[in-house]
């Protein structure tokens, strides 16, 4: 079967002071179908600027070039009422903050019928009984009466259910899932992640998950896309990236996470030093000054993404020696 | 929500009360007794006294508010000094004709300016955002009274378009509708120009802080269009500052179309106001201060409801 999304090549470029600079720099990844890929890495990796250019939605500041095959078509060469009859239909999207994402002068019920009714050739009251059985989808309580309020009535756990209740109201093929529980407690966050698990399974949606959880990474991912500074560091499975880490800068993030286990009163081990700034990319490879491992080569070339093997991919100069 | 207006108009008549005994002793201290003015040429210390016992002027200050005060709890606004009407028929015979131009400026205004500011927050900083800021700054910085005089050398002066004050042409014997409207359209004209510049600036700054709101790019992810996202998702969290702009402007423009009013010599409030502060008027003074103060609370408490119509956030206890 087909991908649902092929990303290749994509580079993102923003004006600052009349200089371009690379935000996102040759990423390419794709997504089967059913299939839920995360994206991971710090805050300012190009996680989010990724998952907004892909939907066309960051600013005209930008500059996206590469391609963008969704279900077969370039999403970068579409007109713009076109790539509107993507957006909420062929692809959901959530954002990180729910308190903020509903607009605060609507109803619930008006929010969630207006997707139903920008795609499908259905009446008002169709739109409504079809919301209606959304939020009992996402698991909302006495959707009846949520229809009739507005959202500052409801949590931020509540809030997201809907944002997942517009997202996927015209059923989406792929859903892109921003931080989409970072701004939520603990309890809450694991009641999220299953009903995205539950919509991904009943549904048959691919999704492509950005965080910067591993934590979450583990428990709801495939397959797992690793960035640093607007590159693709690491690629491949939820096994290679948790059993086999190649590159450095995955392995930095496996430990930072705190372990619940008695042999190891070790300390948090914390990587080094902060995500380069779009203006001032180190040359050669980019993690090198916060690599423990960095050798003189690192600090001239920069590496390819080399094959560790066949759904496995590392860029860093170690892994170039098992290049068959 | 009643019981909420209730207690606003409640709370009011201390304001109002207020209103009213500042401005008693203020239009007092002002030089220059309505006596003086009436008597004219015929002045003598004789026939100002009898006209001061007449008109209750010889009695200590307080003693007049209270009396003046009584009426106005018995709905008696008091005798007018110069028309000699009842001031309660001489504002009923202004009201309308400041009524009909400050509604249709003010909405006119409104209108304008909520579209003008959004298609200049959303086209920011563009060639047509900077001309329309200039134009705008330019009649905001514009005193009412000089853009009358300007509107009228232009159109009336000049170009003979339109009459220059007035309700009715004189000349002609039989006015009828349309010569109506050609005379307000110059007052209608200055009034709306000056609301606009203020209002559209308020707007556009309101509007772009919106369209930078998460619930926007919700609204664009839905795949509503740029117009759908603009006028529905944004436009109605923007417009909150132009409310409270609307219940303020209220008092200020069933008063302070006082220049305009002078201007186009143009029989309203305002000229009414004007030549009676002149005359030393004091019960037309007194009863269009009352009426401007219950304006102004009124003004408020219909932006405050507005705004609980617009904003669901916002709950009256």
């Amino acid at each position: 079967m087909s991908n649902i999304l092929d990303v290749e090549l994509l580079n993102v470029e923003f004006n600052i002071n009349g200089n371009y600079y690379h935000a996102v720099n040759d990423v390419s990844f794709h997504i089967k179908p059913g299939e839920t890929l995360g994206l991971v890495g710090e805050s300012g990796c190009g996680k989010s600027v990724t998952s907004l250019a892909l939907v066309r939605l960051l600013s005209k500041s930008a500059r996206v070039t590469g391609n963008v095959l969704f279900e077969g078509q370039n999403l970068l060469d579409l007109a713009d009422n076109e790539m509107r009859k993507i957006r909420g239909n062929g692809i959901g999207m959530i954002f990180q903050e729910p308190m903020t994402s509903l607009n605060p002068v609507y109803k619930i019920g008006a929010q969630i019928s207006e997707t139903l009714l920008l795609h499908r050739d259905i009446s008002a009251r169709e739109a409504f009984v079809q919301s209606v059985d959304m939020l009992k989808k996402v698991g909302i309580p006495r959707p009846d009466e949520i229809m009739d309020e507005h959202p500052h009535q409801l949590s931020g756990g509540m809030r997201q259910r809907v944002m997942i209740a517009i997202a996927m109201a015209c059923n989406p093929h792929l859903l892109i899932a921003d931080e989409p529980t970072t701004a939520l407690d603990v309890t809450i966050q694991a009641q999220i992640l299953e009903l995205m698990r539950d919509i991904s399974n009943d549904f048959g949606t691919s999704i492509l998950l950005i965080t910067h959880d591993l934590g979450v990474v583990a428990e709801m991912c495939d397959r797992v896309v690793v960035m640093y500074a607007g590159q693709i560091v690491e690629q491949g499975t939820v096994d290679d990236i948790f059993f086999n880490p190649q590159h450095p800068y995955t392995r930095g993030l496996l430990n930072a996470i705190p372990k619940i286990d008695a042999r190891s009163k070790q300390r948090l081990q914390p990587i080094e030093g902060n995500v380069p700034s779009l203006t001032r990319m180190p040359r050669g490879c980019r993690f090198s000054p916060r690599c423990p491992h960095v050798t003189d080569p690192c600090k001239m070339q920069s590496p390819e993404l080399f094959a560790v093997d066949d759904t496995h991919f590392s860029r860093c100069w170690m892994n170039e020696k098992r290049e068959i | 929500m009643l019981k909420y207006m209730v207690r606003r108009v409640l709370e009011a008549i201390p304001t109002l009360l207020g209103v009213t005994v500042i401005s008693f002793i203020m239009i007092h201290i002002v030089p220059g007794s309505p006596v003086r003015i009436l008597l004219g040429n015929h002045y003598t210390l004789e026939r100002a006294a009898v006209l001061s016992k007449e008109l209750g002027l010889n009695k200590p200050l307080w003693i007049q508010y209270f009396i003046w005060l009584g009426n106005i709890l018995h709905g008696n606004f008091g005798f007018s000094y110069v028309y000699d009407k009842p001031v309660a028929h001489l504002i009923l015979q202004a009201l309308p004709h400041t009524l009909i131009i400050v509604v249709v400026s003010i909405l006119a205004a409104h209108l304008f300016a909520v579209f003008l500011g959004s298609v200049q927050a959303y086209y920011q900083d563009s060639i047509f955002d900077q001309i329309a800021t200039v134009i705008n700054y330019l009649f905001y910085s514009m005193p009412s009274f000089w853009l009358g005089v300007l509107l009228i050398i232009v159109f009336s002066i000049n170009l003979h378009w339109l009459p220059s004050g007035g309700i009715v042409s004189s000349q002609v014997s039989n006015p009828g509708f349309g010569d109506w409207v050609r005379h307000l359209i110059l007052p209608v004209g200055s009034l709306f120009l000056i609301s606009v510049a203020g209002w559209a600036r308020y707007m556009r700054s309101s509007m772009r802080e919106s369209l930078l709101q998460d619930y926007v790019r919700t609204a664009r992810m839905k795949g509503a269009n740029e117009f759908r996202v603009v006028f529905v998702h944004a436009l109605r969290n923007s417009i909150l500052p132009l409310i409270t702009m609307f219940g303020l402007s209220l008092p200020t423009l069933l008063g302070g179309a006082l220049f305009i009013e002078e201007i186009f010599n143009y029989p309203g409030m305002g000229l009414l106001y004007w030549d009676a502060v002149n005359s030393r008027d004091y019960p037309i003074i007194m009863a269009i201060t009352v009426f401007l103060g219950i304006v102004t609370v009124l003004g408020n408490l219909i932006a405050d409801i507005l705004y609980g119509i617009v904003d669901p956030r916002i709950q009256y206890r």
